[in-house]
Order: structure tokens, then C-alpha cells, then sequence
């Protein structure tokens, strides 16, 4: 599994004692978060084939019990879910374009030390993570705006987390050296051909972080739709599955009682199914950023 | 003088409008959007009468802070509220720091792969979800943790850690660990990832052992990123997490579980006590925006790094 | 390189293209409802002139419906009333969290034409001039509603506000039973270990405690058995809660499951939770927990898991003593049949009059099933559409479903008589058929009295009705003018009901925390902490809450004479 983790730990202790104690306790910790993690998520997989009531007693632990695909069947039946892939998608890709679209370019700006504004700026974004005016007036001005059951909104909200541009900006602040803007700057390079041409090229970490913050961000937004959206086909998956949720579990409260429970059997099954389809997908994208996130992208850089 | 000031503005203006013209669409965003909404604010000081429009109600000046402040809610919400935010500070800052340098140490590329996989997957898990699986897996009859103990003979029957008060606050944060700190550890893993080779190089040369490189390459090397993330956590201090606490509340742990958010949202939105709810979460919002500048203060004095 | 110049400059222009049209839209929408006139109007006379004499109104209207109703608009029944009343409706259906759209859409002032199921009491107080007061409309168009009134006046006194205005019309239900929660006890265990069904507290204790140290259900482990079991919702919610039906056993006589602990007693609104009566309930129900005769998940568990727990294996029951609706419900069609229902249990022998909940009124009076915008285009039509519910006919189609060949619900004899169906499809159970294919419990409908005789119900509300059969002697001391809570026909102002809100907040949050404490903490004293904790709650807001109340209770007194 890791031979290569091996040969680290024995170079290590060619290194010296102290070398292969920091290979190993660090192994060590990596299996235990390993399982640690993955031993619940696991569990989730086997729940959602296994019989709930089972599930509930306990005794569930290693293998799935009483099989049964119920709860993907339900799941997949529903036509609004394929609906909501598709919306989900959508939303999610164009959103985080719009989010890089204003987060890089305002980044750059605010990691300028000499231009003269950036202080108010960047106090103007940091005020809004704090103060809002509440849900109320928010959607009342998506009302004005005309956007209440559009698919724009869903794209448009959330345009920019001010987090994710502040990381941006440290990491252009501290991460690009100060030389190459006045190299940039002698060779009469303006802001916008500097930031497209070097800028842009050595950040591919950073964006592939704030991309995947912003893409999960959409993904599993459900606050958004929640409010703005009420026609069916323009829900989102994570509100589609929602519902799929609710119709399944016992209703407590409703007068007479009379529709509570009968399908509860199968309700925590749906619900563990729920999670795997809706998680999946996204899980899936990670592997295709992460490559990004070793490259050491800045060597060649400070080096050229 | 006012000729060179001109001069100055000028030579600004014609240094800086490429500038202007890219954070134009990140800022018109912010103005529509948040600032946009922002007179709603003023719902805290006044009595909130729909047929007269959300600015149109009669000024209550501070009434409605004075009625949080007076109530038998006060010192509880806001008491329970820094008890969850400084053990998840305490205990759920360093932890992805940690996860980041011992990923970063990994050498097999696959062993390392899996383990970062891994740790981030459970982010994806939405709160509900996670307050499910954690209430299966410590059910005091049935769930795994408990029969696990049991086996081990060291533990009563009767642990409940869903119930019991005192075991509030240690699933809330470990349960909070386990979703966010891989998730979290990414921003540190860019960071680590960009550490220049030839820093480690030097350090070896140096004579420095690996231990030696965490305390001196990679920690140094991060300090920034640190401190940022440090700072925007000190000042989001009383966000406790609304959707989980509500999710995790039942009338046994109530005493320890009603934070600030819960409480106007028990108030404010299930009781459409609008102005009320405003005042006691611009309240809230207050408290975190003092610490935030306080944090950033400190942060500029000692280390030279700073959000505003 | 390039391409991404332009890509972000498209996109800055399309920020600013919404920016603008955002400016132009607030301009014109100074007088909002005027620009929606027009839209409407215009669209309106397209429509016309498409269909030649095709004269529908076209209404929007929104259900805050079950989540296992199907979409409204596959309701054959629902659609030839819309045909018999000569109007369209746009529908927009809300399955989930209506409570947080709803605060959102009301305040922002644009609704649509009707809200079925979707609106509150003190919705109309707190957003003023929404909505439409319905008294005139009534008066002309609503000849169902009217009949309704008139046959039982107290749905009328029950949908006006307190000062007169009817903003939501109520529904009558009629053939609901008189109790919602039975206690159910398994008389195959009882059976098994020879014990009879207990009367007293103390009896229940012999009995769960045997439950708890036999194998009464016969599966070689003793450990396995659950004595007694309960939703965990125990004190003080909206809804009321099952336990709370146990408080009859001390002679308190409480009114739909006690909603937020309030009672009557001699005319006087109390609370039963600074009751000394409550006191012993709930040092009897500490000791049943400390004794581990009480489930010890009874206040972490969700609904699911109680529902689990109770059905078990479907082979091997788990549980001796709970409550339900109905034990099929409960305990699944393979268990059910082990389980009986049990009448009251009284604190001790002494109780000469151990009443039980009394929740016909909770269960058959339901307030603002359906209102109006003040904005509607044409109202008239609008009332003749909500009033078409209220038909005869039609009014059991809302609550059970279709008499049709399309949803086949509900079976019409040539004698007048009607036979609710067990469901087309097999695999479902009648409940679930039911709020598949109807509006059901949240509708609209005024359910004639002569339905108890004329409609023959389904098989899941016989076995209910049969199960509350024992409840009947229990309920013989109702007295409608000094110990029944009408909170269903209490009306209050603005004002009121905010202090009530804050206060009950308050209230909730001491009570809850104390009756948790006592009832799983060992080292608590009940008896030394009692004045103390009846001070706190007092002052809490609860001495207020009960003055409020009390007035509201005088001023539906006086109305009833």
C-alpha cells in the first residue's frame, strides 16, 4: 500500500534517528486520521443497502444486513432528481466562473501596496462578512431585481465570498515576489497584461482552492433556492432530495397522525442513499484540482 | 504644493484605472447585493410594521436591545455561546495545521493521495446528514461508540453523550474536527506546496533535522496564511454554527446548547418577532466585529500581518 | 489569454446590464400592483383572443401540502373544480420549510391569489392589508362556507379576528375522533408473564418493572425489552404531547394534548407545569427512568428512531407500554395486533375522576385553511373557487381523495351513502393513499355531521376510532364552559401575541432544562428545587402569558352564550 512511505521512513533513519521519528509519527497519525474518517463514511455506504431497522439496533457494524436497493430505486424513480443533476451542474460551473471572474481580478487589486484605495476596499468587503441587512430586504431587492424564480440568481448569489478573496490576496501579497511586478513594470507592462500573463499563470494553487471552495459552496447551497426558487424545474439537487427526505419521513404533528410512518423502515435507508447520490458527484471532481495543489508552482518562478 | 499634489492624483489616476476597472465588477457586486440590503438594519431600532414598509415602523430607539439585555436569556446565550466558540477555537484550529504538515511529510505519492482524499471527503456532508450519523453512532442503546465501550469494561451502561450536558461540548467540537479539518487543511497544503525546495535544501545543509524543518521552513513559510485564517476565525468567534446546534439541541443539554443564533432564531423567525431578532443579532454581529479589529491590532503589532 | 480578457469583461457588462434593469425596475415599480395590473391584463386579453369565449379566470394560488401528496395538478378531483368554477389556477406547491419562505414572501409584500394552508392568525395582524378580509365575499359567493356558519357557529366566532374580520377560512371535520394519542400497552407480554392491565401508577410500575426483568417477549434475552417508550417532545410544545394525556390520572383535565402545558380548571387557564400535580407526574416518570423502566434514549431520540424502535424486527416486539394514533401506525402491521388499548391511569385508587385528553376540537376545527391576497384580481371568482371545497361532495373528495375513475378514492353508493376504498395501489397503506391523492387533513372542507352515518371510513380510521373506544367514560366530564382549553377558538391582538411569543420562549427554555434535569439526574431534588423553579417560571413571563390568555378565555365564554 505504501512502500514508498517505507523507504521514506528507512532513508529517514539512515538520516538519523531524529529523521525517522518524524516519518513515523506522522505515518502513524495519517493512518489513524484515515480510519478515523473513513470508517463513518463507510458505514454510510453499508447503511444505505442494509435494513434501516437493523441499522437502528446496532447491528450493522462491519457488513451490510438484509440488502436491499429500496432506497436507490426510490431515489432514482424520481424524474425531478435527474432535473436536479442537471440544474446543480449547471449552476455550480457557471456560478464559480462568475466567482473567479470577481474574486482573482479584485484579489490583484487589493494586494497592490501602492494603490491609494485599497484600504477603504478592502474595508468595504470585510464590513459585508459582518453586516447584512437581514434576509428580508435581501429578497426584496431580488423581487426588484426581477431574479425571484430565475436560474440567474442561483448563479449570481454568493458572487463573491469576501474569505476566499482575502486568501486570494495573501497569496498574491506573499507568494509572488514583489520583482517580478517591477520587472513587469520596467519592461512597460500594465496591470492588466501583468496580471493575465503572470499573475494568473502562477496562481494555479490558489484558484484551484478557491475554486473548489466556491464550487462546493454551489453545490451544496440550499439556502439560495430555498428562498428564490419555488418552480420545480429549477430546483437544485440538494432541494430535490430534500423533498425526496420529507416525503419519506414520518410526519410527527400533522393532525390525526394518519400519515406517519408506515414507509419509516425504508426512510433511513433513502436518507443514507441521499447522501452518497448527492455527495458523490462532487467528491469526484477533487482528484482533477488536487494535482494543482503540488506542484510547487511558485519554484520555476522565483528561479526564471 | 498643489500643483505636485495634481501631478500625484494624476499620475494615479493614470497608473491605477486598469486597477479600478478590475475590482469594478467584484465591487458592484458588493453594492447591489450587500450594501443593497443594508438598510434593513435599522429593523433592530424600530418596531417592525409591515403595512408602513420595512423602513416606515416607529424608531424604538434601543428598546428591543435593552429587552435581550433584560432578558433571562441574556447571560446564558451569550455565556454558552463563547464556552462552544473557544473550545472550537482552541481545539479546532491547530488541528488542520497539523493534518497539513504530517500531509505534506507523507512520501508516497498514492499513501499520500488517499490520506488527503480521504480527510476532506466528510466536508461534503451536510449538517443534517452529519447530526443523523452522529446520533446513530452514540445512541446509548444501540450505537457503535457505546458497545465499543462496553467492551472495554472501563465505561457505565449508561453513558449519554447525546444527553448529558457535559458531552455537549466535546462532540460539538470533535464531530466539527472531524468534518472541517481536512477541508480546512487544504488552504495549508497550498501554502505548504509553495515552500520554496531549496529552503529544505539550505536547511539540511544547515544540519537541520526533518523535525527542525516543520519548526523552521514549514511553520515560518506558513505563518502568514496562519495568521489570516487565525484572524477571520477570531472575528467569526460567535458564529457558532447555527444548523448544527439547533440539529444537536434536545431538552437535556438545552442548558448548554441555546447560543445566541438559536435563540433568535427560536425568537426572532418562529415567533416573527422581526425587530427583536434584528437587535439581538446585530448584537451578535458587533460583538464578532470587535474582535475581529482587536485580533487584527494584535496581529499588525506583533507579527506585521493584517486584514484590514 | 485573451479569451479570458473577454470573458471577464462580458461578465462585469452583464453585472452591470442586471444593475441597470434593477434601477429601471425600481423606477417603474413605484406603484407596483398597477405594472402587475397591467402585465396581467394584457396577458390576459391575449389569452381571450386565443380561445374564442374561453372566459377562465386565471388565479395563482399556493399549498403548503404534505410532502407525500403528488403534484397538485394530476388531482382529477381538484381540477374539475377548477372546471365547475370557471377558473385556472397556477399552483405553486411548497413541500418544505414554509415557516422560513414564508416570513421572506409575506414581508416583501407579493403573494399570490390564494394560500391554501399557508397562513396563521397572527400572520393577519402582523402583515396588515395582505390579505383580504372575506366577510362581504362571503356573503355573496360562499353559500358552502355560509351553511358552515350557520350549522356550527363557533367555526364562525373561530374565523374571525378580534376585531371581526375573517381573514382565513376554517374547516370542519366532523368525523375525527375525540382523542388523539391512546396508550397501548402489549397484553401479549401482560399475557406471558400473567399480569393483568394496570389502573393505578403503582400497578404500571409492577408492570414495567416485570416487563423489564422477564423475557415477556419470549426471545431467550431478558435485556432486549423496552418496558415504556414516548416521543420525546414531552413538555410544552404547540402541538401538545402524548405524555402529557397521563396527566388525567391526577384529575387534571386537559384539552388537546395540553398545547405549551396550558389548561382549564373552574373557568381559570393554569398551567400544568407549575401544577403540584405535575410535580408527582413527573417524580413518577423520573423514578420509571431512574429504574430503567423508560427507554434511556426517551429525550435524545428523533422521531424515526422511536418509530423503529417500536416496530422492531417486525417479528420480536421491543416495547410494552407507549402511545400512538393507532397501533397499526405504531407498531407495524405484524406487531399490532399485540397491542391494546387501555384506558386511563390513575394516580392511585383515591382519583375518583381521572379524565383524559379531550381533542375534538384540535382534531376537527382547523383555523385558515385557505386565504386570500388583498391584491387577487378577481375576487369573486376567487371566493367561488374556495367555496366549491366546501361542497358536500367535494369536501370529502378534499380530505380522502377522488370519487372518480382516475384517483378512485372514495365509492359512491346509489342509497347516498359513500365507502372510502382501501388503496388502488397495493403496496401503500390507507394513510399514506390518502395524503397521496387528496389535500387531506390540511384542506379545506366542511365534512357534514351526517358523514359520521353516511361515510363509511377506511380501515386505518375504524381500528383508530374502535382503539379510542376505551377513552369514552374518561371523557364523560368534559364541561365545554369550565375545564376545556379552546385554544382553537382563542383570539388575540398584535401585541398580545407578541408578548405571549417572547414569553413562552422564555417559559420553554426553563421548563424543558428543569423537567430533563429531574427526570434523568439522580442527584436533583424535586421537592427542594420545586418553589424555586415554580418562582422562575412565574417570572419568566408565565403570570402574563396566563392573564392573556385568561381574558381570551372570558371573552370566548361570553361569546358561546
Amino acid at each position: 500500500m505504501n512502500l514508498k512511505n517505507v523507504k521514506a521512513v528507512k532513508k529517514g533513519f539512515r538520516g538519523g534517528l531524529r529523521n525517522g521519528s518524524y516519518y513515523v509519527v506522522t505515518l502513524i497519525f495519517s493512518i489513524i486520521a484515515f480510519l478515523a474518517v473513513l470508517y463513518p463514511m463507510y458505514f454510510i455506504v453499508i447503511a444505505s443497502i442494509s435494513d434501516s431497522t437493523l441499522v437502528n439496533q446496532g447491528q450493522v457494524i462491519f457488513t451490510p444486513k438484509g440488502i436491499s436497493l429500496y432506497g436507490y430505486r426510490q431515489i432514482f424513480k424520481n424524474v425531478l432528481i435527474w432535473n436536479g443533476y442537471r440544474n446543480t451542474i449547471v449552476y455550480s460551473l457557471l456560478g464559480t466562473a462568475l466567482n473567479l471572474a470577481l474574486t482573482l481580478p479584485a484579489a490583484y487589486v487589493l494586494s497592490r501596496k501602492r494603490f491609494r484605495f485599497r484600504k477603504i476596499l478592502m474595508f468595504l468587503m470585510v464590513f459585508t462578512m459582518y453586516f447584512n441587512g437581514g434576509i428580508i430586504p435581501t429578497y426584496m431587492l431580488v423581487k426588484d431585481l426581477h431574479l425571484l424564480d430565475s436560474p440567474l440568481i442561483m448563479i449570481i448569489m454568493g458572487g463573491l465570498n469576501v474569505y476566499n478573496l482575502i486568501i486570494t490576496r495573501t497569496f498574491f501579497e506573499n507568494s509572488i515576489p514583489e520583482e517580478l511586478y517591477e520587472a513587469a513594470v520596467i519592461d512597460g507592462c500594465s496591470h492588466f497584461r501583468y496580471f493575465m500573463t503572470v499573475i494568473i499563470p502562477l496562481s494555479k494553487a490558489v484558484t484551484a482552492v478557491i475554486m473548489l471552495y466556491y464550487l462546493v459552496g454551489h453545490w451544496n447551497d440550499f439556502f439560495v433556492p430555498l428562498l428564490y426558487i419555488n418552480r420545480d424545474n429549477y430546483q437544485p439537487l440538494q432541494i430535490v432530495l430534500r423533498n425526496i427526505l420529507l416525503s419519506n419521513q414520518a410526519m410527527v404533528g400533522i393532525a390525526g397522525g394518519g400519515a406517519s410512518g408506515y414507509a419509516q423502515q425504508f426512510a433511513d435507508q433513502i436518507k443514507f442513499g441521499v447522501i452518497i447520490v448527492s455527495t458523490v458527484p462532487i467528491l469526484l471532481v477533487y482528484p482533477f484540482i488536487q494535482k494543482y495543489f503540488e506542484k510547487g508552482v511558485m519554484i520555476g518562478a522565483v528561479k526564471g | 504644493m498643489k500643483k505636485i499634489t495634481e501631478n500625484g492624483q494624476r499620475s494615479d489616476w493614470k497608473r491605477d484605472w486598469q486597477l479600478w476597472i478590475m475590482i469594478l465588477p467584484a465591487l458592484a457586486y458588493v453594492l447591489v447585493f450587500c450594501y443593497g440590503p443594508m438598510y434593513g438594519l435599522q429593523l433592530a431600532f424600530r418596531d417592525f410594521d409591515f403595512s408602513k414598509g420595512m423602513t416606515g415602523g416607529e424608531w424604538a430607539g434601543l428598546k428591543y436591545f435593552k429587552q435581550y439585555f433584560d432578558s433571562p436569556m441574556f447571560w446564558p446565550t451569550l455565556r454558552n455561546t463563547f464556552t462552544i466558540a473557544f473550545f472550537t477555537l482552541v481545539w479546532g484550529f491547530p488541528a488542520p495545521i497539523i493534518l497539513a504538515l504530517v500531509i505534506n511529510s507523507l512520501g508516497g505519492k498514492r499513501w499520500k493521495r488517499m490520506v488527503q482524499t480521504a480527510v476532506y471527503m466528510p466536508y461534503f456532508i451536510s449538517t443534517v446528514v452529519m447530526v443523523a450519523i452522529l446520533q446513530i453512532v452514540l445512541s446509548p442503546s444501540t450505537g457503535i461508540l457505546d458497545h465499543a465501550l462496553k467492551a472495554t469494561g472501563l465505561f457505565s451502561a449508561k453513558a449519554n453523550f447525546l444527553g448529558d450536558p457535559s458531552a455537549f461540548i466535546p462532540v460539538y467540537v470533535v464531530s466539527a474536527i472531524w468534518q472541517s479539518a481536512g477541508w480546512n487543511s487544504i488552504i495549508f497544503i497550498a501554502a505548504l506546496a509553495a515552500v520554496d525546495r531549496q529552503l529544505y535544501d539550505a536547511a539540511r545543509v544547515d544540519g537541520a533535522d526533518r523535525w527542525q524543518q516543520m519548526l523552521y521552513v514549514e511553520l515560518p513559510a506558513i505563518k502568514p496564511t496562519i495568521m489570516i485564517v487565525l484572524i477571520m476565525n477570531l472575528g467569526g468567534i460567535l458564529n457558532v454554527g447555527f444548523e448544527k446546534t439547533f440539529l444537536m439541541q434536545n431538552s437535556l443539554n438545552k442548558s448548554v446548547s441555546e447560543v445566541i443564533s438559536t435563540y433568535v432564531f427560536n425568537i426572532g423567525v418562529k415567533s416573527s418577532q422581526f425587530s427583536f431578532g434584528s437587535a439581538v443579532g446585530l448584537f451578535n454581529t458587533l460583538v464578532n466585529f470587535a474582535f475581529l479589529v482587536a485580533a487584527d491590532r494584535v496581529s499588525k503589532r506583533t507579527a506585521d500581518i493584517g486584514l484590514l | 489569454m485573451e479569451k479570458k480578457k473577454v470573458i471577464s469583461l462580458i461578465l462585469a457588462g452583464s453585472i452591470f446590464a442586471t444593475l441597470f434593469s434593477g434601477c429601471a425596475a425600481k423606477g417603474v415599480g413605484e406603484n407596483p400592483s398597477d405594472k402587475n395590473g397591467g402585465g396581467r391584463t394584457a396577458e390576459q386579453e391575449a389569452e381571450q383572443k386565443e380561445g374564442e369565449g374561453n372566459s377562465k379566470v386565471k388565479l395563482t394560488a399556493l399549498i403548503s401540502k404534505s410532502g407525500l401528496t403528488k403534484d397538485v395538478n394530476e388531482l382529477k378531483w381538484l381540477s374539475d373544480l377548477e372546471e365547475e368554477t370557471g377558473v385556472e389556477i397556477e399552483w405553486q406547491q411548497i413541500t418544505a420549510d414554509w415557516d422560513q419562505k414564508k416570513s421572506a414572501m409575506f414581508a416583501s409584500g407579493e403573494i399570490p391569489d390564494l394560500l391554501f394552508a399557508a397562513t396563521a392568525d397572527s400572520d393577519y395582524v402582523q402583515y396588515n392589508g395582505l390579505f383580504e378580509d372575506l366577510t362581504t365575499l362571503i356573503e355573496k359567493e360562499a353559500p358552502n362556507i355560509r351553511e358552515m356558519f350557520s350549522d356550527h357557529p363557533e367555526t364562525e366566532s373561530m374565523a374571525k379576528t378580534e376585531d371581526g374580520k375573517i381573514y382565513g377560512v376554517p374547516g370542519y371535520q366532523a368525523v375525527w375522533p375525540k382523542v388523539s394519542g391512546t396508550m397501548l400497552i402489549n397484553k401479549t407480554w401482560l399475557d406471558n408473564l400473567g399480569l393483568d392491565v394496570p389502573s393505578t401508577w403503582d400497578e404500571l410500575y409492577e408492570v414495567l418493572v416485570a416487563f423489564r426483568d422477564g423475557d415477556p417477549n419470549g426471545n431467550g434475552d431478558p435485556t432486549d425489552e423496552i418496558p415504556m417508550n414516548f416521543m420525546n417532545d414531552f413538555v410544552s410544545r404547540s402541538g401538545g404531547a402524548d405524555i402529557l394525556n397521563m396527566l388525567g390520572g391526577t384529575g387534571i383535565q386537559i384539552t388537546d394534548r395540553a398545547p405549551y402545558g396550558y389548561f382549564v380548571e373552574d373557568a381559570q387557564v393554569k398551567s400544568c407545569f407549575v401544577d403540584e400535580r405535575y410535580k408527582d407526574f413527573i417524580a413518577f416518570l423520573r423514578k420509571l427512568y431512574l429504574d430503567d423502566c423508560i427507554s434511556q434514549e426517551v429525550l435524545t431520540q428523533d422521531y424515526s428512531k422511536y418509530q423503529s424502535v417500536c416496530r422492531a424486527d417486525g417479528v420480536t416486539a421491543q416495547v410494552g407500554f407507549t402511545f400512538a394514533w393507532e397501533s397499526g401506525d405504531r407498531f407495524g402491521n405484524e406487531l399490532k395486533d399485540q397491542y391494546v388499548s387501555i384506558p386511563q391511569i390513575k394516580q392511585n385508587a383515591e382519583i375518583e375522576n381521572a379524565p383524559y385528553s379531550y381533542d375534538f376540537y384540535g382534531l376537527n376545527y382547523h383555523g385558515n385553511r385557505v386565504s386570500m391576497s388583498s391584491a387577487c384580481k378577481d375576487k369573486e371568482a376567487a371566493m367561488r373557487f374556495i367555496d366549491a371545497f366546501y361542497e358536500k361532495e367535494a369536501s370529502i373528495q378534499v380530505l380522502f381523495g377522488g370519487i372518480n375513475e382516475d384517483d378512485p378514492c372514495i365509492k359512491k353508493n346509489d342509497d347516498g351513502t359513500y365507502e372510502v376504498l382501501p388503496p388502488a395501489d397495493p403496496s401503500l397503506d390507507p394513510g399514506t393513499w390518502k395524503w397521496t391523492n387528496s389535500f387531506a387533513d390540511i384542506g379545506p372542507f366542511y365534512i357534514r355531521d351526517e358523514m359520521r352515518e353516511k361515510l363509511k371510513l377506511g380501515t386505518d380510521m375504524v381500528g383508530a376510532l374502535e382503539e379510542k373506544s376505551v377513552y369514552d367514560q374518561d371523557l364523560e366530564k368534559i364541561d365545554p364552559k369550565s375545564n376545556l382549553y379552546p385554544q382553537t377558538f382563542m383570539k388575540y391582538s398584535q401585541e398580545d401575541i407578541n408578548t405571549m411569543a417572547m414569553n413562552q420562549a422564555n417559559i420553554d427554555n426553563i421548563v424543558d432544562q428543569t423537567a430533563a434535569a429531574w427526570l434523568t439526574d439522580a442527584s436533583r431534588d424535586i421537592d427542594a428545587e420545586w418553589d424555586d423553579y415554580v418562582e422562575n417560571v412565574n417570572n419568566a413571563g408565565l403570570t402574563q402569558n396566563l392573564e392573556i390568555r385568561q381574558t381570551a378565555y372570558e371573552r370566548y365564554l361570553s361569546d358561546l352564550k
